[in-house]
């Protein structure tokens, strides 16, 4: 990796002053500016660090989401939770709970540009080997700034303010390692006698990002209670044919979900199911538990009103169930404020999306069905939340249905009986 | 100091303070795991309904009516008029009256006289008041017979009302579960007689209606009660 001053010509990068300027204190400038905004995006990246592993411990935390880093905490649904609980947030997933987050890596690498660039910032013998090598380094978080937040826009389709300002930061600790290496002295520059330990400060790189893996692999947080699950499925027989069989690869292992179709939480459930291909590893049987006080005894009040529509039309066609499904998780505000208003009219619409529900639905055999799911649920002893997940007879904690699902729903897959002590 | 050593500590304090914070951050978790692990659960368990109309006097009259009438043990034996008088151990009104939560609830299908046919109207209400199960674990079928001709006859008449009602629910539901959760009794003109209050309950013909019409019927609810 070397650039010459010809290259400089041609990026335009060079400085008709450069020969004036020894010592290359524009340069220094410009570095200490890097510096500062590698530092800023070490604290953005560190903020969200720290709200990822506060949920570490299973329970239900406020998040930063703010272009302020610190500022802003917020409980409920946002671009940060819902970029957060997603599975882009961390590698790793199904060999520990939670996985390793991406921004304890990004952490890492801010805090080694701002090391760096004060390093270079202080040097007596700056030399534009080395601004070149920042100028390289930075770019390592614009690529990876560029890979998520394309992820973020088009796949998780949530931007996290933290995010928008890890990605700010990072370029522009490129744009100003650039302009450092374009004002370096380039007399002290790619002819100086002393050789750039390129290695070496790469090594220092990959250093900062192990050591910081290696601290968060050590010391995270791990309950043998995510692999033991949280209870058993007591009546798991269907006499009254009221579950649905969403089907699976052959041979996978048998599940069991118990959905509301206009329940946000589920419908996100259901969405990391799909990107972690968690879909794939399970046979997935759907019971309806609407939380909808029409149909719904166990709710004094109508959580999600319409559900009990829904979920009767998926039981009248069977056949169109998940795409019943698909339809409600995709509009779940929309039918909500619907069914509020006027749940005929959503009957209605129902009916002329999905007309093999015609005749039925609203019919008393419709309504029996959907007693019938809820009643499955009481004979079960099932707590009154959606989403509820059973991997074989084995109930996963509903703290590991959003960070620790891939590991916990892996690892019950892979051990049917109660898993070993002491596994992660 | 020289630029070797300056880096040196500039890496060093770079890489040691993430890591400490991480260190914290994690050991924190630790902590409210841990904590959090005896923590009791605060979210209701599913279970049948209990209405708040579903006082103890009522739910012991209707295990008793339910036990003695097969309901608890078999299921859908059904219980003849002696036999609910002796467990109820109430007077007639008085087992009337516990049956006044339900008003919003019940239904009753009127009958023909000398007729145990349901008529389309009657069919329509059966099929309604089943269909609003809820949290409910029994429905009770309450068939009596108005006071004009035979005791016996009477008797007879309300028995084969309340069978209407169950052959056509299995008919038209064919629920595994019908037989566990369906309690017959037939009082015919003997115990509980309907007074004519009853004539302003939802009914199954709009026609006028008597202290007779109303008791050539079955009375049809759902018991939301924990039995």
């Amino acid at each position: 990796m070397s650039l010459d001053d010809d290259d400089d010509d041609r990026l335009g990068l060079r400085d008709d002053d450069d020969d004036d300027d020894k010592g290359s204190p524009k340069a220094r400038l410009w570095l200490f500016l890097t510096a500062g905004v590698a530092a800023l995006g070490a604290v953005f990246a560190a903020v969200s660090t720290s709200d990822f592993i506060e949920h570490l411990d299973r329970q239900v935390h406020s998040i930063h989401c703010s272009f302020i880093p610190g500022a802003g905490q917020q409980i409920g649904e946002s671009g940060c939770r819902t970029v957060m609980m997603s599975p882009y947030s961390s590698v790793l997933r199904s060999s520990m709970w939670g996985g390793l987050p991406i921004s304890l890596l990004a952490f890492a690498v801010f805090a080694y540009l701002a090391v760096r660039a004060l390093d270079f910032a202080l040097r007596k013998d700056l030399a534009k080997r080395d601004t070149l090598y920042l100028v390289a380094a930075t770019l390592l978080p614009v690529l990876m700034s560029a890979i998520y937040g394309y992820i973020a826009m088009s796949v998780i389709g949530a931007v996290c303010k933290l995010c928008v300002g890890v990605y700010l930061t990072s370029i522009g600790s490129f744009v100003l390692a650039l302009i450092a290496h374009s004002q370096a002295d380039k007399k002290v520059g790619y002819n100086a006698p002393r050789s750039p330990p390129y290695v070496r400060w790469f090594a220092e790189g990959v250093v900062f990002v192990a050591v910081l893996a290696l601290v968060y692999v050590g010391f995270a947080p791990t309950s043998e209670k995510s692999l033991e699950g949280c209870g058993n499925l007591a009546k798991k027989d269907d006499p009254n044919q009221i579950m649905l069989h969403f089907g699976g690869p052959a041979g996978a292992v048998k599940s069991v979900a118990v959905l509301d179709p206009l329940c946000p939480a589920c419908k996100a459930f259901d969405n990391r199911m799909k990107t972690s291909e968690l879909d794939k590893k399970l046979s997935q049987d759907i019971v309806l538990f609407p939380l909808d006080k029409t149909c719904n005894w166990n709710v004094k009040e109508s959580l999600h009103p319409g559900a009990c529509a829904v979920a009767e039309a998926m039981l009248c066609d069977r056949d169109n169930a998940k795409k019943i499904l698909d339809y409600a998780f995709a509009r779940q505000e929309e039918l909500i404020a619907e069914a509020k208003a006027d749940e005929s009219k959503l009957r209605d619409r129902l009916t002329r999306e999905f007309p093999g529900v015609k005749g039925c639905l609203g019919t008393a055999q419709a309504r029996l069905k959907v007693t019938k799911s809820l009643k499955w649920a009481v004979s079960n002893a099932l707590p009154v939340l959606t989403p509820q997940l059973f991997i074989g007879d084995r109930r996963v904690c509903d703290e590991d249905t959003d960070l620790g699902l891939e590991y916990t729903v892996t690892a019950m897959v892979e051990h049917p009986a109660p898993a070993t002590k002491g596994k992660r | 100091m020289k630029d070797e050593g300056r880096a040196l500590i500039l890496t060093a304090v770079g890489l040691l303070l993430p890591a400490v914070c991480t260190m914290y951050w994690l050991g924190a978790a630790k902590k409210s795991l841990a904590e959090s692990k005896g923590a009791a659960s605060d979210v209701a368990i599913a279970t049948a309904s209990d209405d708040t109309y579903c006082t103890p006097a009522l739910k012991q009259i209707l295990r008793r009516v339910a036990g003695a009438c097969g309901l608890l043990q078999e299921g859908g034996r059904g219980c003849k008029p002696g036999d609910a008088k002796s467990v109820a151990a109430l007077s007639g009104d008085d087992f009337n009256a516990l049956f006044n939560p339900l008003a919003h609830r019940a239904k009753l299908v009127q009958f023909d006289v000398d007729n145990t046919e349901l008529d389309p109207g009657g069919q329509s209400a059966v099929e309604q008041a089943w269909g609003d199960q809820r949290g409910a674990s029994f429905f009770f079928v309450v068939a009596r017979a108005s006071s004009d001709g035979d005791p016996v006859k009477n008797q007879e008449l309300s028995q084969a009302r309340a069978q209407a009602v169950l052959n056509h629910l299995q008919q038209k539901f064919n629920d595994p579960e019908l037989k566990q959760e369906v309690g017959l009794l037939w009082l015919g003109e003997e115990y509980a007689q309907l007074g004519e209050e009853f004539c302003t309950w939802q009914r199954s013909r709009d026609a006028a209606c008597t202290v007779k019409d109303i008791n050539r019927s079955a009375f049809i609810a759902w018991i939301d009660c924990a039995i």
